[in-house]
């Protein structure tokens, strides 16, 4: 085989070079502040054998002739090494590939039928092709190309290789094309991308453990993680996740793991205290080829996310509660003024104190809701279970909002089948919120005259409660947010009505938070229907799925 | 006559509750802007129930609770606080320190009268 690619050269003699050796020092030289890591060291003295051993070659067929037997001996043993070593190809001046080695072949996956005749151009595949321009602009003037060259195998994967290139001209000066010696360096970049990811790793400000499924014993931690947890280099084999299960933290990433292997889950992720700091976990379960299973655990700090929430919900929490001292004022005034306590004012004064009576209300309700809405998103809205009969605690709702409903000229009425008691264990307070925001809501929506229906169905497990109005119905465009924050902000009669714009999102929330679900159906013109479905049983959330609690952003 | 001792640092609401419960006749009210004065005022004035203000600078409402449980004329009186954080947490945590009630801001000047009475029978 080596046979075939001497004779291919020899038949491409009348090149003038003589540089070969110079050409190597070059490599040898330059080549290190090209590459980096392992290759620096390894590629300039490989890259540099090649040039050396090609330049003989180069020297044309006159040197060979001349040379003895014994030194022609030589010459064929260095190519054949060379030969062995790198990938090499010729191309003509129609930048059609002449010759191409055994190694290139075996390396790229092509015949030799494959590649022979074609436009060297088939060995880059299309967004490398640029480059093979580049470099075939370089070699016409006449100068050398060295560099790294990504080809293309047969197969469409990339074999990435150094290249040195040296243009080829004839005794005339005449360019006739080019000669390629190329040394796969696809390992060298994968180890150097491998080293490259592994002191990321090391150096990353989270902690990485990885950590053996079957025997839970530690094969890696990174700096950060090794300081946090107080361990030697050596020996941390030596740790599993049960010397960490006495914390919290440690105890839900060992039970996380497990659940892992038993659910064959792929990852997960919470939140807990470990070394009385919080901590967003996440954890991979990782299968190698040879089935080897482990842990990818990687622990970040939120200590400061979790100090900035909890100075935004003081901060919420403050001022909400300061507005209320001026608000007392105001409305005890209005209060006092409005019962005649300070005597008989003027009907037009009367109707003007009551508007901003009206309005101070709003804002404590605003207020509350503000409150709410804050103790959601931080999940820390409280509830207090009782078995409650569900068709009781409607009619309370209703009565509770009869005043309502007369202003607004309203009928409620109640339509529950069976007069017998529905038991529900939940929180009757939340679910009294629940139900004043959707009645008064349909009061609030409704035309004088019309009929608010609140309808309660026994349905085996659960209870279904439907408050029904005859207004004009949720545009279609604004029902997909109809359950966010101050959705209705559009809405002109959210100031005339008194909302708050925040009790759907509330309900919402409150429904979810008890096991519920919370819906609703409306036609243009034709009415709303809100409804909730609550379990007769009260179902945490947290007891649906035996995954670490998650804290929800809002 | 009952006899009310509240203590509130705001002005503008002392004299809201001063008028509210001014309004049926059956309350004889002394107010103090603080803690500190209320354990002054009651050198001079034994009340049958104490309206507490929650949130005040210096000596807070449960402060100048616990002080004035160390006179024995006042270790059984009942005490209603009133309150802008009437959270649940905070109202059960204000129950334990063994209020009466707990009255949460803004408050209705027309029934607070009423409410007190109300939580005192029960409370008898």
């Amino acid at each position: 085989m080596s046979g075939l690619f001497i004779q291919g050269l020899t038949d491409n003699t009348g090149t003038g070079f003589a540089i070969g050796t110079a050409l190597a020092s070059t490599w040898f030289l330059l080549s290190p502040s090209i590459l980096s890591g392992a290759a620096a060291n390894v590629l300039p003295a490989l890259g540099a054998i090649a040039i050396a051993g090609l330049a003989p070659v180069l020297l044309t067929k006159y040197h060979i002739r001349q040379t003895t037997s014994g030194r022609a001996l030589s010459m064929a043993q260095r190519l054949s090494a060379l030969d062995r070593h790198a990938m090499v190809n010729i191309v003509n001046d129609k930048h059609q590939l002449t010759e191409v080695n055994d190694l290139l072949l075996e390396m790229t996956g092509y015949s030799r039928r494959d590649l022979i005749g074609e436009q060297v151009l088939k060995l880059y595949d299309t967004p490398n092709r640029a480059l093979a321009l580049q470099i075939r602009s370089s070699l016409q003037r006449g100068e050398m190309w060295q560099g790294e060259t990504p080809l293309r195998r047969k197969d469409g994967t990339m074999i990435y290789t150094h290249s040195t290139i040296l243009p080829l001209f004839d005794s005339k000066g005449n360019w006739t094309g080019s000669i390629s010696v190329r040394t796969d360096i696809t390992q060298t970049r994968q180890l150097l991308a491998d080293r490259d990811v592994s002191e990321s790793l090391h150096e990353l400000r989270d902690d990485i453990w990885i950590v053996r499924a079957e025997s839970e014993k530690f094969t890696y931690v990174n700096a950060a993680a090794r300081r946090r947890l107080g361990w030697q280099e050596t020996g941390i084999g030596a740790h599993s996740l049960g010397d960490l299960a006495h914390q919290p933290g440690g105890k839900a990433i060992r039970a996380a793991c497990r659940r892992m292997v038993e659910r064959e889950e792929t990852s997960t992720q919470f939140e807990e205290t470990l070394f009385d700091l919080p901590f967003h976990i996440s954890i991979k379960f990782l299968r190698d080829e040879q089935d080897d299973a482990r842990f990818l655990i990687v622990l970040n700090d939120i200590s400061d996310r979790v100090e900035q929430e909890r100075r935004q919900s003081e901060f919420i929490s403050t001022v909400s509660h300061e507005l209320r001292s001026p608000l007392t004022s105001i409305k005890g005034s209005m209060g006092l003024m409005l019962s005649n306590a300070t005597g008989d004012l003027p009907e037009k004064a009367v109707g003007l104190l009551e508007i901003a009576h009206r309005n101070a209300d709003r804002l404590v309700l605003i207020l509350n809701d503000i409150l709410d809405l804050e103790k959601i998103s931080a999940g820390k809205l409280e509830f207090t279970l009782d078995d409650v009969d569900m068709c009781e605690l409607v009619r309370e709702a209703t009565e509770a909002n009869l005043s309502l409903s007369e202003r607004f000229g309203i009928t409620l009425d109640i339509d529950c089948v069976d007069e017998a008691a529905i038991a529900v264990t939940t929180d009757p307070n939340r679910l009294m919120q629940v139900m004043n925001n959707l009645v008064s809501n349909a009061c609030k929506f409704s035309k004088p005259g019309d009929t608010v229906t609140i309808r309660i169905r026994d349905e085996g497990d659960n209870v279904r409660v439907s408050v029904r109005d005859q207004g004009q119905g949720i545009p279609v465009p604004d029902q997909h947010k109809i359950f966010q924050k101050f959705a209705d902000l559009a809405n002109s009669a959210r100031s005339t009505k008194g909302g708050t714009g925040l009790g759907l999102s509330i309900c919402k929330a409150i429904v979810q938070s008890l096991g519920g679900t919370i819906g609703f159906t409306s036609r243009e013109g034709n009415g709303t229907t809100f409804y909730f479905v609550l379990p007769k049983g009260h179902i945490k959330k947290e007891e649906t799925s035996s995954e670490p609690p998650l804290r929800v952003a809002s | 006559m009952i006899k009310l001792l509240h203590v509130e640092d705001d002005a503008d609401i002392r004299e809201i509750a001063h008028l509210a419960l001014g309004l049926s006749g059956d309350f004889e009210v002394v107010q103090s802007a603080s803690g500190e004065e209320a354990l002054v005022a009651v050198q001079d004035f034994t009340p049958d129930v104490l309206l507490l203000d929650m949130m005040m600078p210096g000596m807070t409402g449960r402060q100048t609770l616990e002080r004035m449980r160390l006179m024995p004329e006042l270790a059984e009186t009942p005490v209603i606080f009133m309150t802008a954080r009437a959270q649940n947490a905070e109202v059960e945590e204000l129950r334990n320190l063994g209020a009466a009630d707990v009255i949460s801001k803004p408050f209705d000047p027309m029934t607070l009268g009423e409410q007190i009475k109300t939580t005192l029978k029960a409370f008898a």
